[in-house]
């Protein structure tokens, strides 16, 4: 009798709480857009008894984790589900969250469930929003079998809100990416790892030498002008992949980059990268000296760029700052003191940005271990253990004076794991400081043991709302170096996607800054045309955020039957569409007055911070890449440049919403233009050949076979190329020295230029209004920490 | 007692003392529900506030900005406003034209401490971004 009314009560409890499912978001990369997706109007979580992501862990009974686990932010995680109320439940989400996914380097934890107790798996990469809504169903059938009015009541027995153990590694959890079952097979790759590469066969095959470059007048120009200044001091580059490159002495290198910034002719504005290469592993033993500082600048005069470098000594790794030059040198040295142990005398403030602050080593440095698997594990006891550093040490609350608040790295407005620490006086923010590297992927180890085939999927995650253009960014440098020539139908196919990517990018950028704002609708209309985008981008990749579709030389495929149909439905509405959001948004005065002089930004101050994209534009200043220096066949398109004035939040959105107008002209031209012909180029040296050409000839069935295995080989040489993504300039520089993987591979993402600046601009602002900066400045955390 | 002096109100009494009884006994029953069924975990986290996941820096007692206690004032005093206001409307027939003179008058000498305090700055929250030196 007892039995049959505790089953009762167990299932109608269980009923009332399978059908109103509270869940926590923590969103930590690519998954936490579908995740996301999953809650707009085409799926409806609301038949889950959910209409919006709680914000805090007090109102949730179900923790999502989506995404990557870094080391830095594990212990975030285990807080939040710490503060939760019982009973609770956990779902992690990608195949990054279960197991570290492909990411099997030194910063990231090799799945949740070494951490804290999950429910349900969600596998994929990254899950589509359907298999989110299959989760939460699988998760309903688990708590259904739960007994819990037996631990209501404080009787014995019972069970309810899921798993209570973590798992062990060794004992019931294994490290190993590819499952448990492996551990006497050696993890693969092992043959590209640096940095030995003894037994690869790259070195045995033979590649044409890296195409170089003829000095324009103007380099001569400007070669001239160093010698006259610098005498000896300064040596040119006799032949250089790309652009004019000197080498100089590093004490030296202050001096010759204030010249060209401040007296060279043309002047060079901006520092567009700093970076170093650990030249110890190089493949000449000749070569093998400390490292190289690498620096870069801009000259808006005529769009040119040149290079400066200077060898440290591997000993005693010291340079001269540049801080006092460039303000934007501050993070990019300090990036470089994090990741190469390079330190640089009269730096304000050089400690850590992206690892923890109590990180050991210096990661890319060739000796450092760079898989996760292979150091020791990540376990609870070190989330317990290894805490974010104090807010109170980030910023100055005159002694205890103001109030010291961490916003983020878990919140709304931050759209990632972006970490703001403000002090307060009231709600005016007197002190500001940024703290990077929750997302810290280790990208660009990861650049150096993958072939260059390999690397393609994990450029798609570096800006995870930018999908294919970030493909392009990448092969456009390799390719350059390669000397590969891509037909003209491969290059209309890849403008007209990455062109539809950042329509999409900035519709959720315009939901989101609108949500941020307080207005809930715009967003869930957004995501209707977003998901016609992804449709397409489906129909023709076959995948959704990450299609990794474009190849050397070209693309995966050719167009699929139908694609001219799709991409005509979602230009013919797109339009009136927009207008609509418009309407919604752009006369609302309170919109208005929450965006109009807030967050103002100066030209100059953009440009010596770095800043680019529509950012920058919002400025005023007409910088486009796809205009100023086009590639990837941009100049056979028309469109226009949008820009406004004021550099505040309002014109930000603005130079936004044109720019999706544009892009929209630029799909139009190349659907309507889009050339016949091949879509891969026909010179196999370098790419994987068309599938049917294997099947014909020894020749391309052998460069198939190498190609898909250890990987081209590309020539010796150094290349920069950077291309216009959604959020502005997204820089890959690689240094081949020839082999089938980089030797380095930097990424000069446009976020980690574009946030040192926001310091500064919010200092005397609100809180209400940092929020609103936030949301208009679209950032990416991925992108920034890489 | 003199039962006559409850006379009219006798069983209404009665009543309101067992409505009494009964939210208090409701009241009770919840609190102890929400007492006695939740489970009762204790640990070092869940005590602590929700920062973004960071543990907090400081603690909460310290000296707010007395632009919180002005505002709080201030709309202490405007509300009583309402008080008066509100019952003077139940009864603004009876009290005819007398009534509303000295009504207006009442709401005529908030309003010039309105701007008063409007005029001196007391309504002013924060403080907005003062452009860019820089420029």
């Amino acid at each position: 009798m007892t039995n049959l009314a505790l089953g009762g009560m167990d299932a109608v409890i269980n009923w009332a709480r399978s059908y109103s499912l509270w869940p926590l978001f923590f969103g930590l990369s690519c998954c936490f857009v579908e995740e996301a997706t999953a809650f707009t109007s085409r799926y409806d979580l609301s038949r889950f008894g959910a209409e919006v992501f709680r914000g805090s862990p007090r109102q949730a009974d179900l923790l999502i984790v989506s995404g990557t686990i870094f080391k830095k932010i594990a212990p975030v995680v285990l807080r939040l589900y710490n503060q939760m109320p019982e009973p609770k439940w956990v779902i992690s989400m990608g195949s990054c969250c279960n197991s570290g996914g492909m990411y099997d380097v030194y910063s990231v934890v090799q799945g949740l469930d070494q951490i804290l107790p999950v429910d349900v798996y969600i596998p994929g990469c990254p899950p589509r929003p359907e298999a989110v809504l299959e989760g939460l169903v699988l998760l309903q059938e688990k708590i259904k079998l739960e007994r819990p009015t037996r631990r209501i009541l404080h009787l014995a027995g019972g069970s309810q809100g899921g798993r209570r153990d973590h798992l062990r590694l060794g004992v019931d959890k294994d490290r190993d990416p590819r499952g448990p079952g492996y551990q006497q097979v050696p993890v693969r790759g092992s043959s590209v790892s640096p940095p030995g590469f003894e037994d690869s066969r790259a070195r045995n095959m033979w590649t044409p030498p890296a195409p170089t470059v003829e000095f324009t007048p103007v380099d001569r120009s400007l070669i001239g002008q160093l010698h006259q200044r610098f005498g000896d001091e300064v040596r040119v580059q006799a032949a250089s992949n790309d652009h004019l490159t000197v080498h100089a002495d590093s004490a030296q290198v202050p001096e010759v980059m204030r010249f060209l910034k401040e007296q060279s002719e043309p002047r060079h504005q901006r520092l567009e990268d700093l970076t170093a290469i650990d030249e110890s592993a190089r493949r000449a033993a000749q070569d093998r000296a400390g490292y190289s500082l690498v620096y870069q600048a801009m000259s808006f005069d005529n769009a040119s760029r040149v290079r400066v470098k200077a060898l440290v000594d591997a000993r005693r790794p010291q340079a001269p700052s540049l801080t006092d030059l460039w303000p934007s040198a501050n993070w990019y040295e300090r990036e470089t003191y994090d990741l190469f142990g390079i330190e640089f005398e009269g730096h304000p403030d050089l400690r850590r940005i992206l690892l923890p602050h109590d990180w050991e080593g210096h990661p890319l440095r060739k000796g450092y271990e760079g898989r996760a698997t292979r150091m020791p594990p990540y376990t609870q006891t070190d989330a317990l253990n290894r805490q974010p550093l104090d807010g109170g040490a980030l910023v100055d609350s005159r002694g205890g004076e103001l109030m010291v608040l961490n916003v983020g790295p878990h919140h709304y407005s931050t759209h990632g794991l972006l970490r703001v620490v403000v002090a307060l006086d009231g709600e005016t923010i007197e002190d500001i400081a940024l703290d990077i590297g929750f997302h810290h992927r280790g990208v660009e180890k990861m650049g150096e043991r993958q072939s260059w085939h390999q690397f393609i999927p994990y450029t798609d995650r570096v800006d995870y709302l930018s999908g294919a253009g970030n493909n392009l960014a990448y092969l456009c440098a390799v390719e350059a170096l390669a000397g590969i020539e891509v037909p003209p139908r491969a290059q209309f196919i890849r403008v007209m996607l990455t062109e539809l990517y950042r329509i999409s990018n900035h519709l959720v950028y315009y939901g989101t800054f609108v949500q941020d704002l307080g207005a809930m609708s715009p967003i869930f209309y957004q995501f209707r045309e977003r998901e016609m985008i992804m449709d397409i981008a489906e129909l023709i990749t076959g995948g959704r955020l990450h299609p990794s579709w474009f190849r050397l030389g070209g693309v995966a495929m050719d167009l699929p039957d139908g694609w001219r149909e799709a991409v005509k439905r979602f230009v013919e509405v797109f339009e009136e569409r927009l207008e609509e959001y418009e309407k919604l948004v752009r006369q609302n005065p309170i919109f208005r007055k929450r965006t109009e002089g807030v967050g103002v930004l100066g030209l100059n101050q953009a440009i010596e911070w770095g800043v680019s994209g529509p950012s920058l534009r919002a400025c005023g200043l007409e910088w486009d890449l796809r205009k100023k220096m086009p590639y990837a066949g941009y100049d056979k398109f028309y469109f226009e440049v949008p820009t406004a004035t004021g550099g505040d939040c309002f014109a930000r959105y603005l130079v936004r919403v044109a720019e999706m107008r544009q892009s929209l002209e630029i799909v139009k031209q190349a659907m309507e233009g889009m050339p016949q012909g091949r879509y891969l180029s026909d010179d196999y040296r370098y790419h994987l050949p068309e599938k049917k050409d294997t099947l014909q000839d020894i020749e391309s069935l052998i460069h198939h076979f190498i190609n898909a295995t250890r990987g081209p080989r590309i020539p010796q040489g150094e290349f920069y190329h950077a291309v216009e993504t959604p959020r502005g300039e997204q820089g890959y520089y690689v240094v081949s020295d020839g082999g089938n993987a980089a030797y380095r591979l930097r990424i000069r993402a446009p976020g980690f230029a574009n946030m040192q600046v926001l310091p500064g601009i919010c200092r005397g602002l609100t809180l209400p209004d940092l929020v609103a900066v936030l949301g208009s400045w679209d950032f990416i955390l991925p992108d920034i920490d890489r | 007692m003199d039962p006559a002096v409850f006379k009219p109100w006798e069983m209404e009494l009665l009543g309101w003392l067992i409505y009494v009884g009964m939210v208090l006994g409701l009241l009770a029953a919840f609190l102890f529900m929400a007492w006695w069924l939740g489970e009762k975990r204790q640990a070092r986290d869940k005590d602590m506030p929700y920062e973004c996941g960071i543990v907090p820096t400081g603690s909460a007692r310290f000296a707010f900005p007395a632009v919180f206690y002005l505002v709080a004032v201030f709309f202490l005093v405007f509300d009583i406003e309402g008080v008066f206001i509100f019952t003077w409307a139940v009864a603004a027939k009876d009290l005819g034209f007398l009534g509303w003179l000295r009504m207006s008058l009442f709401i005529f000498v908030l309003l010039l401490s309105l701007f008063y305090i409007w005029s001196k700055g007391g309504l002013t929250w924060g403080r907005r971004s003062p452009g860019n030196p820089a420029d």
